[in-house]
């Protein structure tokens, strides 16, 4: 009998960007000189090899260059970040390796590049094919610059790309946002991630909410329902609240999230759940590299850490798995935890299946997709992380 | 026949219209008599809670004993007994007005008299006592002594020549004040060799001695060791300790004599015992008659009153229980709501009792509460002649058991610069005021008479005043008789369900837009949930207005990324805990903040 090796993602978060999003919470910031790039890449390969002794049982199966805007790295710095992946850990072969980019920040030279490092799946920026909205939103790029971008992404040979698409923006009708769609439909992703914009505190947006004129729930509703109406008819299986897929070609990296399965983080802000423990590294370039380059000054770059018991852990398998359109299997639940699904979650959501927010087939609990709306609003009744134990670490 | 003792006492009050500056006039005299010294001023002696610090009146009067050596070389004994300043007291106020010779009523010099300062005058003219004016605030650049004098002598038809001027607040002219107080007020009178009368003038509950109670000696003596009879109540009780109120605190001494002013303790445990205005006289050889006008106070108002946690209906029970130690006019019996729970319905003297009940039952207790809309009492002749008295709107019957139905009528007195009479007479109008007349004060004040109902004074009649006048406008009311009136009892339903503790009674002329605007207040308040919530106000079986709260469509956090999935948790697990505190109002939750918001009368509709 063979041995089965555990598998792991992989995320690495490039934190710059050519100018800051007004809606965007994610740690990033617009960069002033390129210095910092080389000292932030070399500290995240200090961050490999200090982590890599402990997955010496696992695979890479999923490497994820999420951000921020990755592609404003040069090649040679992804290179050396690729190296130092391959040098530190087992690579498995036929890795999904993904690289989110931004129109504007990229040619078909640079690309070509990508493609030849190994990348294999490139996530693109487009949100919006309205130039007047993706102003609002503060892109650098417009709807030419995405369309010229996708074009070459096909030149150098990605065949398995993912576009990024957002509603509810500001003074957007659902007749513009349905001009997006046809648009993105036209050109044949292999992936569709299409978010709602949210509002988060802190941002540019949030201090402007009131002015915004966003559209109201109902509306957005109808916006997300239709959506997943026209995107299905379009060969689109949603196959995740927010994501879409062609041919099978779902993000296998995302998945793992939505699975409760293992991951690494590497670079600023970064999350991590390995075994049995989740936590997350600094917010801050600068305390990140003098953290991991300084060893004398002993500065931690681990902010928050928890160890997930098994009661917490069922609750984020629900929490996570409900968000994918098969929902949670109520004997794939048992093998994982050895409790009965039905006594623990599935009585609660019976009580919402008459109202048609959530359907039953077999084992299997899902959402359907008014029910997705709602899901906080019913998974909060539903689940129960014990407050106490959320407010420690 | 004085004796020389008594010819050295003076028993006084101060009384004015709020922000007058009775309190300050209070400490100068304190500080004058060398009662007090100024660095200890800054705590007022009289004015002791925190509350009544706070929004600047008397709540609960206070006494003290003051001794000054006046001009002419001679040591008096001065009494100034502090009165409460707002209507919901008034017998309070006028018990102890019975308890003074004579009373300071202040005027503050660039506002002249206000309704309050007419309410007291009357009061004081009504206790026969010596009315001294004294105009206040003289130091501030828009005093108008002049005109304030002409105002007194006109509207209140006292003499105000040579009546003191000062400012409480700098210290200037209090002296006049003093010897005002040898010269106008008179001494006490009464027979030391009489069977014992003293009249209660407040009391108040203190856990080592018991109840304290502050009397006037009218007639007679009393020592310790001897029994004593309340005259009202019947009840009897050994004396303890007598003495007096001085300034920093109670004094034995060996014997109250008429003419004096003093406190006495019994062992008493409960407050109720110890009536305001009741007569104290020894067991053996009573007095022939109490004193004049004991009243046994009631509620004007009733409230529900709830914790926001259930679980904390024992301590709310504690709370009530112990403020009630103090306070004799707060009553309250348990309460069963479908919608809120186990709670209390209490009943007030009026609004400002409520609301400091309220206030202290959260700052001082720790409690959150829900709180219904505050209701008077109705009286309602069914027919067949039963007669009942209704505190709570679940107890209304059906409008066909009702023969007659009667509410609560006030004479409401208001006082306005002549530019808002417009305004307000249109506000007395809306509220169904009877018009009865109108008097210039001078040029430029007016006094407005009308018959109000209670129901309409506690629905923010108060704040619609102030902000019809900018401010300007005074108010004061007493309550004259029951009327017959059209009214009405408007229940709310939430999804076809009523909510008891939403209910109200009103006249049927204003159910209509109550009725719309407490749905309208619903509906902004209910957090939309999974199913559509229909909304109805109704009379009876008639629905007089509808809204509606749709249905959830949207709650969702549609990006779970890079792997953070704590801020996920935390955000479900913080409406986890919000949808805890949510009160099951048959299908629907409602928060109680949503609660309280939709039965604040804040806005003038």
């Amino acid at each position: 009998m063979r041995m089965e090796r555990k598998t792991l993602g992989l995320y690495l978060h490039i934190p710059f960007c050519a100018q800051k999003c007004a809606y965007c919470d994610f740690y990033s910031y617009a960069l002033g000189d390129d210095g910092i790039k080389k000292n932030y890449v070399s500290a995240m390969m200090l961050q490999m090899e200090d982590i890599s002794g402990a997955c010496r049982e696992h695979v890479i199966d999923t490497v994820y260059f999420g951000g921020g805007t990755p592609s404003l790295l040069p090649l040679s710095q992804v290179e050396r970040l690729l190296y130092s992946i391959r040098h530190n850990f087992k690579l498995s072969k036929g890795a999904e390796i993904t690289f989110e980019a931004n129109p504007g920040t990229v040619n078909l030279k640079y690309l070509k590049g990508l493609r030849k490092l190994g990348i294999n799946r490139l996530s693109l920026g487009m949100q919006s094919a309205n130039n007047a909205e993706l102003k609002v939103l503060g892109r650098i790029h417009s709807v030419e610059d995405f369309g010229q971008t996708y074009k070459d992404a096909r030149a150098a040979g990605f065949n398995n790309i993912s576009v990024d698409v957002m509603y509810g923006l500001p003074g957007q009708s659902e007749a513009s946002f349905r001009r997006t769609l046809e648009y993105v439909a036209e050109l044949e992703p292999e992936h569709i991630s299409l978010y709602c914009l949210k509002i988060e505190e802190g941002t540019p947006f949030f201090a402007m909410r009131d002015t915004l004129s966003l559209p109201d729930d109902d509306t957005e509703y109808e916006m997300y329902s239709n959506a997943v109406e026209f995107l299905s008819k379009q060969g689109y299986e949603r196959y995740e609240m927010s994501n879409f897929a062609r041919g099978g070609n779902m993000s296998r990296h995302n998945l793992k999230y939505w699975n409760c399965e293992e991951y690494i983080g590497i670079g600023a802000s970064a999350h991590s759940y390995f075994c049995g423990e989740r936590y997350s590294v600094v917010r801050n370039a600068e305390t990140y590299i003098n953290g991991l380059e300084v060893l004398e000054a002993n500065i931690p770059i681990i902010s928050e850490s928890r160890m997930i018991d098994m009661a917490e852990s069922m609750n984020e398998y629900v929490m996570l798995r409900m968000r994918l359109d098969e929902g949670v299997n109520g004997s794939e639940f048992r093998a994982r935890y050895g409790v009965d699904f039905w006594k623990k979650f599935g009585v609660y959501l019976d009580e919402y299946i008459p109202d048609g927010f959530v359907k039953k087939n077999g084992e299997n609990y899902s959402f359907t997709t008014k029910g997705m709306f709602v899901s906080n609003y019913i998974l909060s009744a539903v689940l129960d992380f014990s407050p106490q134990d959320l407010d420690i670490g | 026949m004085q004796s020389e003792k008594q010819k050295h006492i003076r028993n006084f009050s101060i009384i004015a219209h709020i922000d007058h500056g009775k309190s300050t006039l209070a400490d100068r005299i304190l500080e004058y008599t060398e009662a007090v010294a100024k660095r200890d001023m800054e705590h007022r002696i009289l004015d002791n809670m925190e509350l009544e610090k706070e929004r600047g009146i008397t709540i609960k009067s206070r006494a003290v004993k003051l001794d000054y050596t006046a001009k002419d070389g001679e040591h008096y004994v001065l009494n100034l007994i502090d009165t409460p300043g707002h209507v919901d007291f008034n017998y309070e106020v006028s018990r102890s007005l019975n308890a003074c010779d004579g009373a300071l009523l202040v005027v503050d010099a660039t506002q002249g008299i206000e309704a309050q300062t007419l309410a007291n005058a009357y009061l004081a003219a009504d206790s026969n006592l010596e009315i001294v004016p004294v105009i206040n605030k003289i130091d501030l650049p828009s005093a108008d002594i002049e005109r304030v004098r002409g105002e007194i002598e006109d509207v209140i038809g006292i003499p105000a020549e040579g009546c003191p001027a000062v400012s409480a607040k700098t210290g200037l002219n209090i002296g006049d004040v003093l010897d005002k107080i040898i010269s106008d007020i008179p001494a006490p009178e009464g027979d030391e060799n009489a069977p014992l009368k003293c009249l209660i003038f407040d009391s108040y509950y203190d856990s080592y001695l018991g109840v304290v109670v502050y009397v006037r000696v009218m007639d007679g003596k009393l020592h310790a060791g001897e029994k004593i009879k309340l005259m009202n109540t019947g009840a009897e009780f050994d004396v303890v300790e007598v003495g007096t109120m001085e300034p920093f605190g109670l004094s034995k001494c060996e014997e109250l004599s008429a003419g004096m002013v003093g406190y006495i303790t019994a062992s008493i445990k409960f407050i109720g015992d110890t009536r305001v205005g009741d007569t104290v006289t020894h067991a053996d050889n009573p007095a022939d008659e109490p004193c004049e006008g004991f009243k046994n106070v009631l509620p004007m108002v009733y409230s529900g009153i709830y914790p926001a946690d259930g679980a904390r209906y024992g301590d709310l029970r504690d709370a009530l229980e112990k403020l009630q130690l103090n306070d004799a006019a707060l009553v309250f019996e348990p309460e069963t709501s479908i919608a809120l729970g186990f709670g209390f319905r209490c009943g007030f003297l009026g609004l400002l009792h409520m609301e400091i009940i309220e206030e202290r039952l959260e700052r001082e207790f720790n409690l959150d509460l829900i709180t219904t809309a505050p209701s008077v009492i109705y009286e309602i002749t069914k027919r067949g002649g039963e007669k009942i008295r209704i505190d709570n709107p679940s107890n209304f019957p059906t409008t066909d058991e009702i023969e007659t139905a009667y509410e609560p009528m006030v004479k409401a007195n208001i006082i306005t610069p002549t530019e808002y009479v417009g305004g307000l007479m249109e506000l007395c109008q809306d509220r169904r005021g009877v018009f009865n007349d109108m008097k210039y004060i001078d040029t430029e004040r007016v006094e407005l008479h009308y018959d109000l109902p209670l129901n309409e004074i506690i629905y923010d009649f108060f704040d619609a005043l102030k902000s019809r006048s900018r401010g300007y406008a005074s108010l004061d009311y007493e309550l004259s008789e029951y009327c017959a009136s059209k009214l009405v009892k408007l229940d709310f339903m939430l999804n076809g369900e009523v909510v008891d503790a939403l209910s109200f009674i009103v006249h049927e002329e204003k159910a209509y837009a109550r009725a719309r605007r407490i749905a309208e207040k619903l509906k902004e308040n209910i957090p939309r949930q999974l199913f559509e919530i229909p909304i109805q106000a109704a009379i009876g079986s008639r629905i007089i207005a509808r809204e509606t709260v749709k249905a959830l469509r949207k709650d969702v956090l549609a990006k779970c990324y890079g792997g953070d999935i704590t801020r996920k948790k935390k955000l479900l697990e913080k409406q986890k805990e919000g949808k805890k505190k949510m009160r099951q109002l048959g299908s629907v939750q409602v928060s109680p903040e949503a609660f309280m918001a939709v039965l604040r009368l804040d806005d003038e509709d």
